[in-house]
């Protein structure tokens, strides 16, 4: 059997039942393009009426935008009545696609389900053919939501009574993934606020420093860490009660008093041996780690089991349950990420560490996580507490061997502790839920006091109040670079060519071999500069042949769109991107006329030259 | 009848049968597994075992009849869900497994049937967009609505009637290409001298009072605001349409949407367009804690076209994907036994070892 179904054959079965017209979701754009090559020899052919009808059409569009009258696919989408649409064809293709889509023109469209949510025209039918996407790097599972809003382009609004959603396998499909999708209430959104350097400083400008905790306390992200933290109070409460009858006794702190008599008894005897090198995160991530809690690595995510510490190094060890049952041990260290959710898990004092009903369970729950989940805050405290030797020294003179609540005490003890200890998680995830935000902001405000964009009071200096209007990614890097003046003299192509360069964020191996002298030794600088600040900024990826591209285009004003296109292996669309971005950053560094006048002008020169040909088609 | 053989019997009956005897005798019955269940249900009426039997009784019979009955009625699609029956006992399974439903599976003539082009009819809005109209009159207006329900429409109308009133209207979406189409779109409708647009590296018509941007440059333009540049137009800002809002959850660009919302002038109405999410009552309550007046929510999950599944097997047999006609909500297990069989098949065929995934 075949892997899946040829792309013709797929056509000629959705046609027999009047399924059409149709989007088709394909894996990547080669799969796009290679269905479409599929047709080269096609057979079916669409009566003349149709295929005058699609050409009339085409012909209107190019009319607007000429740069697609000499497009290859024309011919097929004429002849077939089919076509591509994927993040490799310039904009005005896909809106011809569309356009045609929208009269009814096309009998399928072959698209990336990547970019689902960027394909804005309905069909009768969509045909899906994968249940995950890549996303950073990585193949996730499609979302409920994802496969919704796939599912949602089928059946158009007047034109069709019903919407047809047509599953067909290709290899490593997972269809429970998809009848979930089509079944199930979308997920719940979550935020995901981040604080950069550029909004550190537009909120100093506008509003003095100690309004900003109110600013942020407006915050989605705010009012989603207030909701976690309400239901952590309401089981503060619980707790509150469960406490009630360990009140105090004879002497009022007993439990303090009975905590530092056993921890006392537990350390004395190997004190000195314990070499704590273990880094303080791992210490605050560790008490979190216990049974039934989800944690991450570097790949997949698992449930703890058990935690101890190793016979001889005592460092922390989990073992974990991983996905397909394995159970693992590893050191906490390795443990990436500790989740917000916690599962019931009945322990056990031998292998698996807990009974086999509640094994049974947490596999079943694993694997039915939700692919993002919240993470658990935990604020890490820098030294860990070492007892006093005074209080262990007085140990001999501790008064409970004639105390007469002793027995009580003795027997309260470990319950009152246990219950004593989880409240004080629950107060401390409570402190870092509601402060986060501001911790996080502040860790910002540091690193720009640092680097003088911000006085120590927190205002704006000099450098802070121009450095604010480079509101893009990468603005650290940027405004660093401007400040070592890395930029002076250098003509509207290098300039062109390095800001193409930050602002490429794409991986897809490109080619082009020439880069100008002047050119490599800025971005060698530019480079050096990422990799000093890689501590307080992601570096981009600073591609040489990205560059190249970019420069030439603006060097060369006689080179046509095609020239360009021919010289590099990247897409024609990926090209229109890259520019496109470039001059957003571009514009970014024109509005700084006022202060780097020689700059903003080498800017606006550049500007000018991206802007021709292609690029001038669309508002 | 002792209570082991009332035990025995209890756990041969389905659990909706369990659920009904439990009404009125058990607390918060729906929440527990079948085990448990049974367990409660014997310990609540451990006084009253032979009344305990004789409603068991009668629900027994009162199913018996109705299961011959249903052959004789025609087979509706219907989802099918509504009377299944228990799992086996013991270990859960990894796969939410439904059980065989007693009607018939969807033939896919059946599932095909009803596919055409409706004659067209004059346009009447639907209910929810009259709603979040009437909202917007008054106040901020979240809408969760499925992809393709008419969101353009709300847009639209939001745009001419905050327009009829003197007041600039900011349109944003999340993608260039988007934002091009509604220009396109928008041009059409209200005139191309009323339609501006403004993206990260060019400006057409900018004083045009329905504005179309990328919310980045509007978040921009907040910020500018904020910091004293005073922009004399969003004195003037009547309306703020944010779509495509579930991008709020983008883990790139999601701040922006956030800050956008933090930012937007108290005296401008904030309408937030959004494909289904899980969550919308949350984004209304955020949206009601920081702004002057309480945030309306406009959601609902019924496709305007409803939507049919079906299974395309490589060598070209179509069948349906589940069981019933239309999308049985809830139900992700419930396959049309021959997209099952199909499936199996092509995973046998194509998995290198021969087993099963997972």
């Amino acid at each position: 059997m075949p892997p899946s179904i040829h792309p013709v054959d797929l056509i000629a079965a959705l046609r027999e039942k009047s399924l059409t017209p149709a989007i088709v979701f394909l894996t990547s754009r080669r799969a796009c393009d290679e269905a479409m090559e599929a047709f080269d020899h096609a057979r079916t052919v669409l009566p003349p009426a149709r295929q005058e009808a699609i050409a009339a059409a085409l012909e209107r569009v190019i009319a607007q935008y000429p740069s697609i009258a000499e497009h290859p696919l024309i011919p097929t989408v004429q002849r077939i009545g089919v076509a591509a649409h994927h993040a490799g064809h310039l904009p005005s293709w896909k809106i011809a696609i569309e356009e045609l889509m929208r009269q009814g023109c096309l009998d399928a469209v072959f698209a990336t389900t990547t970019l689902a949510a960027g394909v804005d025209f309905p069909a009768r039918t969509v045909v899906i053919t994968q249940s995950s996407i890549r996303k950073a790097r990585d193949f996730m599972d499609l979302t409920i939501g994802e496969v919704q809003q796939i599912a949602g382009r089928a059946g158009r609004r007047g034109k069709d009574y019903v919407g047809f959603a047509v599953v067909t396998p290709s290899p490593y499909i997972d269809l429970h993934v998809l009848t979930k999708g089509f079944t199930g209430s979308p997920e719940a959104i979550d935020s995901q606020f981040t604080i950069s350097y550029p909004m550190v400083l537009n909120l100093l400008k506008a509003h003095p420093h100690e309004q900003i905790q109110a600013i942020l306390a407006k915050s989605f992200a705010q009012f989603q860490l207030n909701q976690r933290a309400t239901v952590l109070e309401g089981k503060l409460d619980v707790l509150h009660t469960q406490m009630e009858p360990f009140g105090p006794r004879v002497c009022t702190d007993w439990i303090t008093q009975w905590h530092t008599f056993d921890q006392a008894r537990r350390q004395k005897p190997h004190r000195h041996q314990i070499a704590r090198n273990e880094s303080p995160e791992v210490t605050a991530r560790f008490h979190f780690m216990t049974p039934g809690r989800v944690v991450g690595f570097n790949k997949g995510r698992g449930i703890v089991l058990r935690q101890y510490r190793s016979k001889g190094q005592k460092s922390p060890m989990v073992t974990v349950l991983r996905a397909g049952g394995a159970v693992t041990e590893s050191p906490a260290g390795i443990v990436t990420d500790v989740f917000d959710r916690l599962f019931e898990c009945t322990e056990q004092p031998n292998y698996p560490w807990c009974t086999t009903e509640s094994f049974d369970e947490l596999l079943y729950q694993l694997t039915e996580l939700p692919t993002r989940l919240p993470l658990l805050p935990i604020l890490v405290s820098k030294e860990s507490e070492l007892i006093p030797d005074a209080i262990v020294q007085t140990l001999g003179d501790f008064p409970c061997p004639t105390c007469s609540s002793r027995p009580a005490c003795q027997k309260d003890y470990l319950m009152a502790s246990r219950l004593r200890q989880e409240q004080q998680r629950h107060i401390k995830s409570i402190q870092a839920l509601r402060t986060s935000l501001w911790h996080r902001f502040q860790e910002r405000i540091d690193v720009l006091q640092k680097f003088g964009y911000l006085s120590p009071t927190s205002h704006l200096t000099d450098d802070g109040e121009w450095a604010r209007l480079i509101r893009i990614d990468h603005s650290l890097l940027i405004t660093e670079l401007i400040r070592a003046e890395a930029f002076a003299g250098a003509d509207p192509a290098v300039l062109t060519g390095v800001m193409a360069s930050i602002a490429h964020d794409d991986d897809r191996p490109g080619a082009f071999p020439r880069v100008s002298t002047g050119l490599s030794s800025l971005l060698g600088q530019v480079r050096k500069l990422a990799e000093s600040l890689s501590p307080y900024e992601d570096p981009p990826l600073l591609r040489a042949d990205i560059a190249a591209v970019a420069e030439r285009w603006v060097s060369d004003p006689g080179l046509t769109w095609i020239g360009l296109c021919r010289s590099t292996t990247m897409a024609e669309g990926d090209i229109y991107r890259l520019l496109a971005r470039t001059l957003e950053f571009l514009s970014q560094l024109h509005t700084l006329k006022d202060t780097h006048p020689g700059l903003a002008d080498s800017a606006s020169k550049a500007i000018d030259l991206i802007r021709r040909g292609v690029l001038e088609e669309l508002p | 009848m002792t209570t082991d053989e009332l035990t025995q019997l209890l756990v041969q009956q389905p659990i909706a049968v369990l659920h009904r005897l439990a009404r009125g005798r058990v607390h918060r019955h729906f929440r527990t597994g079948k085990r448990r269940l049974i367990e409660l249900l014997l310990q609540h009426s451990s006084q009253n075992l032979a009344g305990l039997e004789s409603d068991l009784q009668a629900l027994i019979g009162e199913r018996q009849t109705r299961a011959q009955a249903a052959p004789a009625r025609p087979a509706a699609p219907r989802p099918a869900a509504q009377h299944p029956s228990a799992p086996p006992p013991g270990r859960r399974p990894h796969r939410p497994h439904e059980p065989e439903s007693t009607e018939p599976a969807v033939s896919l003539a059946a599932w095909l049937e009803g596919l055409g082009v409706p004659t067209p009819q004059p346009f009447v809005p639907d209910p929810w967009q009259g709603e979040a109209l009437a909202g917007l009159a008054e106040t901020d207006v979240v809408v969760s609505v499925p992809t393709g329900s008419g969101k353009t429409y709300v847009a639209v109308e939001a745009a001419r009637r905050a327009m009829e009133e003197n007041r600039t209207v900011i349109y944003t979406s999340p993608l260039k290409a988007l934002s091009n189409t509604k220009f396109t779109e928008f041009s059409k409708i209200f005139g191309s001298d009323r339609v501006g647009i403004l993206t990260g590296d060019r400006q057409d018509n900018s004083q045009a009072p329905l504005l179309i941007m990328t919310t980045e440059i509007l978040r921009n333009l907040l910020y500018d605001a904020a910091s004293g540049e005073i922009d004399v137009r969003l004195d003037t800002l009547g309306l703020v349409i944010l779509d495509e809002s579930q991008y709020l959850a983008d883990p790139e660009r999601g701040v922006v949407w956030e800050e956008t919302i933090i930012f937007c002038p108290s005296q401008a109405k904030l309408l937030l367009l959004s494909a289904s999410i899980g969550n919308p009552q949350d984004i209304a309550d955020w949206l009601t804690s920081i702004r002057p007046s309480p945030c309306r929510l406009v959601r609902h999950s019924k496709r305007t076209v409803p939507l049919r599944a079906g299974y395309l097997h490589p060598d070209g047999k179509l069948t349906p994907l589940f069981r019933t006609a239309g999308i049985p909500y809830g139900h992700p297990g419930q396959l049309h036994p021959e997209a099952k069989r199909l499936f199996v098949q092509y995973e046998e065929d194509t998995l290198p070892s021969g087993r099963p995934r997972r």
